[in-house]
């Protein structure tokens, strides 16, 4: 396990080049980025003086490796305008965006598991039917505006839950109030696709020999859903669960705009409207190697529910 | 294609299109799909007939009304009516998602293509270059793009397009993949045709039915996605009335004139339904193994 583990961060590297090389190339898509950041009205001298400190009057080639050489040893550069150190802008925010994408996480796998389950134990029965409804719903509204409706409903109208901010950690009363409306946001539109998802494998699982064979020696049926059939439906919500990485993140970027929440995806689009580059770059490079290590993390987990896969 | 094959047994008959066709007729939310996919073609093709007023007339006299016989929708900030601006606001949506999904197929299937079909090195640095792009984000890509490029619809549909192409590019390879060694391709190369004749005269034609599922799937992600560019800022610029720009819009009058956000992501919904209905419907006519699963 440990030597496939090393042998898939091995692999990752090209991967992560290729990511620097396009986040390192947003930069220059816009042209200068010091005359955006200036204005029009500013001197060329001030200008070209600005662009000579950040060495951006190098070959383009020299500004890469520059940048990957110092990427590689933890120096993102420092933010054009405020010259904080971008690692340490990411550091603050890290922790919140994960906290909110872990609980959303939780939140889709609670629902859709069990909602899944029922769904394919009883089909086409009431349960079923408002599950498929339900589920329409959520897969087809923006996430942006069910978090203002939640807003709307539990923040305005019902004043239940906080409607903005981050008001401490996970694990404090006020922190995690502060997390449930964000994290149902997030949370709520992929549970919908997933309960679909393990509600058709289930019914697939069901009818295989194995199920019958386990009904024949007189199992008790809740050993039979739980120990045999969702075990073996899980393995495709695991490949679901990796290619939804990305979408997660990029939901948060959104989500956390909606909730001032003070993370990373809230970073990047304030550096973005900015045209702070140093910290878009930073911001994206970091979501990016979430995904790829949340991926691997997918892919070591299929060997704890498919005994079957084996690494080398 | 088996699929379609299969169903054209003696007793069903018709061609592969016309059997494609009545099973989507048998399917109800399909036709919904359909109902509502036309109704919204229709809706933004005659959108100066339907909507009761100019989208971008200020009315003083009016602001932030709540939805009356006057103004179904309200009217927002500017006493401009909001029924109206959802209205004009179809042609964005659907303009968006049609030119996002044309520039992501096209890049898709061209590399998806040559992935493919050529194999070996091709193959190798087009998958790589697929693995680097999904492990970005894609909605974080297109932001960055977008910001990069400067806001405004062009540059957002350049800017979705450009980071949205992979599972395009998948499909198509997946498919040429599966085609290139059969027998017919073997007998075309066989008789000495070219490449490209036989990319175009052979392997396409027989990539057409999925990739037709996969565009109507793509283009309600495509106006959900455009919605959240231009929600934060970094699409569609006002007094534009696209659908998420006008959420953004209504985003600060939500405790007191809440029809502002609302009714235009209620528009969002039923549109990105309506093609997820037809696109489901699509998939389940080109390939009934498929069809009862969901």
């Amino acid at each position: 396990m440990w030597r496939y583990i090393f042998k898939r961060l091995v692999s990752l590297i090209p991967t992560v080049l290729g990511v620097s090389l396009i986040v390192f190339s947003l930069m220059h898509i816009s042209g200068d980025p010091v005359r955006l950041m200036y204005g029009p009205n500013v001197a060329q001298e001030k200008v070209d003086e600005r662009r000579a400190e950040l060495g951006l009057d190098d070959p383009i080639l020299v500004q890469y490796a520059r940048w990957l050489f110092r990427a590689v040893q933890g120096d993102l550069g420092k933010s054009i305008r405020t010259n904080d150190r971008v690692t340490t802008m990411i550091g603050q925010r890290v922790e919140a965006t994960l906290s909110l994408t872990i609980l959303a996480l939780l939140i889709t796998l609670v629902i859709s598991i069990p909602a899944g389950v029922i769904s394919a134990v009883k089909p086409y029965s009431v349960f079923d039917n408002a599950s498929r409804v339900f589920a329409l719903f959520w897969v087809s509204a923006p996430n942006f505006w069910l978090g203002l409706i939640f807003i709307l409903i539990f923040g305005v109208q019902l004043g239940w839950l906080p409607i903005s901010g981050r008001h401490g950690p996970l694990w404090s009363v006020d922190g995690f109030l502060s997390h449930i409306l964000p994290a149902l946001t997030l949370g709520l539109p992929p549970a919908a696709l997933f309960t679909r998802l393990i509600r058709s494998n289930m019914l697939e699982v069901i009818h295989e020999d194995y199920i019958r064979t386990a009904r024949g020696k007189g199992l008790p049926e809740t050993v039979i859903v739980v120990k045999h059939a969702m075990r073996n439906s899980l393995i495709p919500v695991m490949t679901l669960l990796g290619l939804r990485m990305p979408w997660l993140f990029g939901g948060a970027v959104v989500t956390e705009t909606v909730f001032a929440w003070p993370g990373m995806g809230r970073l990047m689009v304030d550096s973005i409207m900015k045209r702070d580059y140093p910290v878009v770059q930073g911001a994206v490079l970091f979501l990016a190697l979430l995904v790829v290590l949340a991926n691997l993390l997918v892919d070591v987990m299929y060997a704890w529910v498919d005994p079957r896969i084996k690494y080398d | 294609m088996g699929a379609m094959g299969e169903a054209t047994t003696p007793g069903v008959g018709g061609s592969p299109w016309t059997v494609v066709l009545r099973r989507l007729r048998r399917n109800q939310l399909a036709v919904v799909g359909a109902i509502i996919v036309v109704a919204l073609v229709l809706t933004a093709v005659f959108a100066p007939w339907i909507a009761p007023y100019d989208p971008a007339e200020q009315n003083f006299d009016a602001l932030l009304e709540p939805p009356s016989r006057d103004h179904w929708f309200g009217t927002d900030d500017l006493g401009r009516d909001v029924f109206s601006r959802v209205i004009y606001g179809t042609r964005y949506a659907l303009l968006i998602g049609v030119a996002v999904v044309a520039i992501e197929s096209i890049l898709g299937a061209l590399l998806g293509f040559a992935s493919g079909y050529f194999g070996g090195k091709v193959d190798a640095y087009i998958s790589r270059l697929i693995d680097i792009m999904l492990a970005i984000p894609t909605l974080v890509l297109a932001l960055a793009i977008a910001g990069a490029l400067g806001g405004g619809i062009s540059n957002m549909i350049l800017a979705i397009g450009v980071s949205g192409w992979t599972e395009f590019a998948r499909l198509v390879r997946g498919e040429v993949l599966a085609i290139r060694n059969s027998t017919y391709i073997e007998a075309a190369k066989a008789v000495g045709l070219s490449d490209w004749r036989i990319i175009l005269r052979h392997v396409a034609p027989n990539t057409v039915a999925p990739f037709i599922v996969y565009t109507t799937l793509y283009i309600p992600t495509a106006i959900l996605w455009a919605a959240s560019l231009s929600f934060l800022g970094l699409g569609a610029q006002p007094p534009t009335p696209e659908w998420g720009a006008l959420i953004a819009d209504g985003r600060g009058y939500l405790s007191f004139a809440w029809w502002i956000a609302v009714m235009p992501g209620v528009a969002i919904m039923v549109t990105v339904m309506g093609f997820n209905f037809l696109g489901d419907g699509f998939r389940d006519a080109l390939d009934p193994k498929m069809a009862r699963q969901t």
